[in-house]
């Protein structure tokens, strides 16, 4: 064990970890679940539609670990932006069922964001606190029951329809992978949330707006929230408390197995992308291995800490 | 006798209708039960089924003994008739997962998929897909709203709730002679099952028990906070003879105000068995009974329901299976009916 991490260190394998497991994973499930519909066009669609509201919390979480800082709130946040949106649209059209998801999951963001950048709270316990702060809001806001969502256009655009045959979740994905890839890579944003997480100080010296920078990343992370919360809604064609709440740690590892660091400087949104891809392969492997529920939590649960212990191996050091 | 008929029919809608007073445990859209035993597979088709070499997929909504019990009963019983269970899953009550399972145990084509659908509503379109691929499925306790028998599903099979709730007011009214003040710990969330059952309990303590009297209400969405509950309600009842709580889980929780007050006179009743539960009551201390379901038989019926839809025959549509009452008398037993095997050694020995 010592030696392979040695070895991993030395050709920098955390950079591919996600890659090189992502491939691992799939050819073992592909060659001994091959006959047992793994392989199938349905099963591999599946895997990507299922993560699309992961992937896209992934993304709005690079942002933030990428400047240093952490959201543990997002989980809430998705809720209370289905049950807005949801509850909107029972009176009234798309637009503002829309408007109501994305808006409560920026107002939700800007809110973490200003008592992080500006009063200098930490995040992991502003966070912590607003995740609890908010999950409660989603219990009372409709008592604890499941809205239905009958909207046609929105279930369409959010959940069950596509564009020229291609699923509108994974158009989605593929929109929020592109644009956050581009923002994280070639604007000036991205750059600062780099510097900012990378040395906040050494930032600030050289004239970014580090908590501007702060408070942007959290509305970010709370915008795509709100966002996962809308393909949530539309692909049960309900929003309900519970939505969003078990996705916290599953985001997480993603994002750290993907290559971003736990603490700042160093972000990947395809690594998120493809991180998210192997948590939904991997639960779709173990259930389809046959193996029972407590079996495949600790199949799983190794697999993750091998990965993460690889991916952070680089960051510690 | 015909008028009496018609009187009695209307007086059971309208209590089915009023919706805190029923009877008697009627299906999530007023169906009438069948009991669980009344569901089985002739020995004659057993051969027929074995030639079919059908599979079978659990798709739950959570891990518990309880559910372990209910997968123990259908995986025997399907044993029984050359049925496979190639996949099981658990949602952890989020509605977003359940979907994405049932898709994936989907995609090893079962013949069978029985299920707890976790909320009417959102669990609609998640279970779609499955019905549109014909599988026979069975529901646990649970039916996605505007899911019909027969269309789009075998059975609902689910515990006797208004029995459980029942049982525990007897069982607590026995051991209280009859009379006290008894607070009333509620699963405060809607949720037919817990709904059902508690409410069954309050019914029957005030129509059947005049001396005893609910002083005390509280609702609890959260098990980890039935302590603070407790508390807060002995605080204000100091007096209580008794008290109910929705399940297990919390009722541990109020165990333990019990005990941090001091209190050995305020008796438990709870429903779903459990070790620390059971332990304090073979005990003698607080916990007077535990009213359990027959989870196992659960299973079993479920699995016969899934097995005769293959062969074309139909099913009830709301199979209730029975409530037991376990005290320190009938531990083992209790274990052995409920979940199919022995109470654990610290209950027996």
């Amino acid at each position: 064990m010592q030696q392979l991490l040695e070895l991993s260190r030395r050709i920098n394998l955390s950079q591919y970890v996600v890659y090189i497991g992502f491939l691992l994973i799939f050819l073992f499930f592909a060659i001994t679940l091959g006959d047992d519909g793994f392989l199938t066009q349905r099963n591999l669609t599946n895997i990507i539609l299922q993560t699309a509201p992961t992937t896209i919390m992934a993304i709005g979480l690079v942002f933030v670990l990428a400047a240093g800082e952490i959201d543990l709130s997002f989980g809430s946040i998705v809720a209370v932006a289905a049950l807005s949106s949801a509850v909107i649209l029972g009176e009234y059209p798309l637009f503002y069922g829309v408007l109501a998801g994305l808006g409560v999951g920026i107002a939700i963001g800007f809110f973490n964001g200003v008592l992080v950048a500006y009063l200098r709270l930490p995040s992991f316990l502003v966070t912590l606190a607003t995740m609890g702060l908010f999950a409660g809001i989603a219990r009372s806001m409709t008592n604890l029951r499941s809205v239905p969502v009958i909207n046609e256009s929105f279930v369409g655009f959010f959940g069950s329809g596509s564009l020229f045959g291609v699923p509108s979740l994974l158009l989605w994905t593929l929109g929020a992978v592109a644009v956050g890839h581009f923002v994280f890579r070639e604007t000036k944003l991205g750059a600062h949330v780099l510097a900012t997480g990378d040395n906040p100080r050494a930032a600030q010296v050289s004239g970014i707006k580090v908590p501007r920078v702060r408070l942007m990343v959290m509305m970010i992370c709370g915008g795509l929230a709100g966002l996962a919360g809308l393909l949530y809604a539309g692909r049960l064609q309900a929003a309900r408390y519970t939505l969003g709440e078990s996705d916290l740690m599953t985001v997480i590892a993603a994002v750290i197995i993907g290559g971003t660091a736990l603490n700042g400087g160093k972000g990947t949104i395809i690594g998120a992308l493809v991180g998210s891809l192997m948590m939904g392969m991997l639960n779709n492997g173990l259930i389809l291995m046959g193996l029972s529920v407590s079996d495949q939590m600790i199949v799983r649960g190794v697999i993750i800490l091998i990965a993460v212990a690889i991916s952070l191996r680089d960051v510690n050091r | 006798m015909h008028l009496i008929t018609k009187t009695a029919f209307a007086a059971a809608v309208s209590l089915a209708l009023t919706g805190t007073s029923w009877a008697q445990t009627i299906g999530p859209s007023g169906e009438t039960a069948t009991p669980s035993a009344e569901v089985v597979v002739a020995d004659s088709d057993i051969a027929t089924l074995k030639a079919g070499n059908h599979t079978a997929a659990l798709v739950w909504h959570d891990q518990s003994d309880f559910v372990s019990a209910v997968s123990a009963g259908a995986t025997d019983e399907f044993a029984r008739f050359g049925i496979e269970v190639v996949a099981t899953t658990n949602a952890a009550f989020d509605t977003a997962k359940q979907r994405s399972d049932i898709e994936t145990v989907l995609a090893k084509e079962p013949s069978i998929v029985l299920a707890l659908p976790l909320d009417p509503v959102a669990s609609a379109a998640a279970f779609k897909e499955a019905t549109e691929t014909g599988v026979q499925l069975v529901f646990l306790s649970n039916v996605p709203a505007g899911y019909e028998h027969g269309t789009h599903y075998a059975s609902i099979v689910t515990d006797d709730l208004f029995q459980m709730g029942k049982q525990a007011a007897d069982a607590l009214a026995a051991d209280l002679g009859g009379k006290g003040k008894v607070g009333w710990i509620f699963h405060d969330a809607t949720y037919y099952v817990t709904n059902q059952r508690d409410n069954a309990f309050k019914t029957t303590i005030e129509n059947d028990y005049p001396e005893m009297e609910i002083v005390a209400t509280a609702g609890i969405s959260d098990p980890a906070r039935a302590e603070e509950i407790a508390n807060a309600m002995l605080l204000k009842h100091p007096d209580l003879a008794g008290v109910y709580v929705t399940w297990a889980g919390p009722a541990e929780g109020v165990l333990s105000a019990l005990r941090s007050n001091g209190n050995k006179s305020t008796k438990i009743v709870t429903l779903d068995l459990s070790e620390p539960i059971a332990l304090d009551m073979v005990r003698g201390g607080n916990v007077s009974a535990i009213v359990a379901d027959e989870a196992y038989e659960l299973g079993r019926a479920m699995a016969a329901s899934a097995a005769r839809g293959l062969l074309g025959q139909d099913s009830p549509a709301f199979v209730v299976a029975p409530a037991i009452t376990v005290n320190a008398d009938n531990v083992q037993e209790g274990w052995q009916t409920s979940l199919h095997r022995d109470a654990p050694k610290s209950l027996t020995q």
